[in-house]
């Protein structure tokens, strides 16, 4: 239901998720990215493969924002319809770095 | 006196026979166990008289050189045993705290009676019994058939070292022995030349069923370990059934107070013809986190409330109680609709290290003007419904979720409703419902089905709209938690009778 690719180099994180991110899925995002968040100033996640969003998967991109901010920096890239009007109908996109 | 008497007489009445029976009666979750045991052990007995009739088959067809007569009697008798055992287990279907100690004696003295007939051809028969006794996990059981088993398996050894098959190699004769062949089988030939009974029956104990009974032990230690860790096996699983069962019970019981919470006597204020009010929540698990909310602030000012907690099930459902009730007391406060989400915005994200958000929208309709002023935090656009129009996905500004972020402040927007306007709140479960091919329902779908009954009363209208739902979905497994609300403004018809 959802695999995740991961790059690490110097700090700088890429992760892309591929699937859907729901209740099940969302914790092994949060593993991962509790795995490279310690050493990571620029976090990207690349949402290029993700089908869909449930507010499981917001959470967890709401704390590891919040972490993030702390920091360095966090950013969403390649964000589909689907995300992107759930991003702004939960208000979202004002608290997210979407590009 | 006589009572007394009386009483003694009574207690002298079989108390060997029911103290035997409370000692073999298993307890109610090693109950089950002993049955399929029995099960297995009539398996067992029914597999042994085939193979015997086989071996009788075949040694009078002259295929197995036995002597026939020697074998034939035993054999008969065995199967006549094993015949009555099963007689017995049928007769009860298994089931009776006797039959358990009956399957086990019963099997050692059928397997030594035909070892006393084969003796070293049929050394692994003495196993069997002790190996069965471990099915009933029961240590004390497997120890009592090993003592067993060693006893009886001495006496068919010592019989059979002179009435069975001779074993030749533990017959010694001092060199320069001849023996002649009499035509028949040469265990003959050895008696007669010399060999005696009490040579054959010291020899056959020492040789023959001392390292027999070396090996048994051996099996023994085995047995009594597969009894002992399958006993362990049969606790840890009854406890965890037992908890899985109190888990469930108390779901069962939550569901309950989750569903009493919410408002769901309709029609809701019958005494009042300005305005008509409906709503659903169907949790996807026993708890959900979604819930809706309505009252009267005041006589002139109705509240109504959907929202949607991140997450499903327990830790969502609390979550969703705690947000329900200082939603509604910031309310009951005359408050605004922005205020109502900050001063609850406010209260949350003081407790909350788990970070759970709730998305809310929340609408105070002036009754007596139709004028609705309402706040969104994060949650799904309402569909609004003028008078003469039909449904339409009303996309308010809003702010961020409840829960997500301290201080922040939400901004009312107003809509005013002339009389025979409708309003429809929901949660993300309604477009969100998926069918079996991911794919999902969708907010047209979900205007199309509010439009083919927009002419009628709010509870119609979510009745349509869930019928939708489940002819899309059809046999797919229920995702989220599904929650509708609609509201129809009346306008001020007439007097308050």
């Amino acid at each position: 239901m959802l695999t995740i690719g991961k790059t690490v180099e110097n700090g700088k994180a890429i992760l892309s998720p591929a699937g859907r991110l729901d209740t099940t899925t969302a914790t092994e995002l949060e593993g991962m990215i509790r795995e490279v968040l310690p050493d990571t100033r620029e976090l990207t996640l690349d949402f290029d493969k993700l089908e869909y969003i449930s507010s499981a998967g917001l959470r967890v991109l709401l704390s590891t924002q919040k972490i993030m901010n702390a920091q360095g920096e966090m950013k969403i890239i390649h964000v589909n319809e689907t995300v992107r009007e759930i991003f702004d109908i939960t208000g979202f996109s004002d608290i997210l770095t979407i590009e | 006196m006589n009572e007394s008497v009386k009483k003694n007489v009574n207690e002298k009445k079989p108390p060997l026979l029911a103290n035997l029976r409370r000692r073999l009666t298993a307890d109610e979750m090693f109950h089950e166990t002993e049955i399929q045991a029995n099960r297995l052990g009539a398996l067992i007995l029914i597999s042994s008289g085939v193979i015997l009739l086989v071996i009788l088959i075949l040694t009078a067809l002259g295929v197995f050189l036995l002597p026939l007569e020697s074998v034939f009697s035993p054999a008969v008798q065995a199967v006549a045993e094993i015949v009555i055992l099963l007689i017995f287990c049928r007769a009860v279907k298994y089931d009776a705290w006797w039959l358990k100690p009956l399957l086990l004696i019963g099997l050692v003295i059928v397997y030594a009676r035909l070892d006393s007939m084969l003796t070293h051809k049929a050394a692994i028969l003495m196993v069997i019994p002790v190996v069965f006794s471990s099915r009933y996990f029961s240590r004390r059981l497997t120890i009592f058939t090993s003592l067993l088993s060693t006893v009886v398996f001495a006496c068919s050894a010592y019989w059979g070292a002179t009435h069975g098959l001779i074993n030749l190699n533990i017959v010694t004769f001092p060199a320069g022995t001849v023996m002649t062949a009499t035509g028949g089988f040469l265990g003959e030939a050895i008696q007669n030349a010399g060999a005696t009974d009490e040579m054959l029956i010291a020899n056959t104990m020492m040789f023959d069923y001392l390292p027999k009974w070396l090996m048994f032990s051996v099996v023994s230690i085995i047995s009594c370990n597969i009894a002992r860790r399958g006993r362990n096996m049969v606790i840890t699983q009854h406890d965890k059934d037992v908890k899985s069962a109190r888990i469930e019970s108390e779901l069962n019981l939550a569901t309950s107070i989750q569903a009493d919470m919410l408002p769901n006597r309709f029609p809701a204020f019958p005494d009042r013809t300005e305005f008509d009010i409906c709503a659903t929540m169907n949790p996807a698990k026993e708890v959900g986190g979604d819930f809706y909310d309505f009252f009267l602030v005041d006589d002139d000012h109705l509240c109504m409330v959907v929202a949607d907690v991140s997450g499903k099930g327990i830790p969502a459902a609390l979550f969703m109680m705690a947000s329900k009730i200082i939603l509604a007391n910031n309310a009951m406060m005359g408050k605004s609709p922005a205020q109502i989400l900050s001063d609850t915005n406010a209260a949350i994200c003081a407790n909350n290290r788990e970070e759970m958000f709730v998305t809310v929208w929340l609408g105070i309709l002036e009754i007596s003007t139709g004028k609705l002023t309402a706040a969104s935090a994060g949650h799904e656009y309402p569909a609004v419904k003028r008078a003469d129009g039909s449904f339409e996905l009303f996309k308010d500004k809003h702010g961020f979720v409840i829960g997500g972020m301290r201080g922040l402040q939400y901004k009312d927007y107003e809509l005013t409703l002339e009389p025979g306007s409708k309003i429809f709140l929901y949660t993300d479960g309604v477009p969100e419902a998926t069918d079996a091919e991911n794919r999902m329902f969708g907010t047209e779908r979900m205007l199309e089905a509010l439009n083919s009954a927009s002419a009628a009363g709010p509870e119609q209208i979510l009745q349509s709209v869930r019928a939708a739902i489940d002819r899309f979905v059809k046999q797919a497994e229920q995702f989220d938690d599904l929650t509708m609300l609609c509201a129809e403004y009346k306008g001020m018809q007439g007097e308050k009778v």
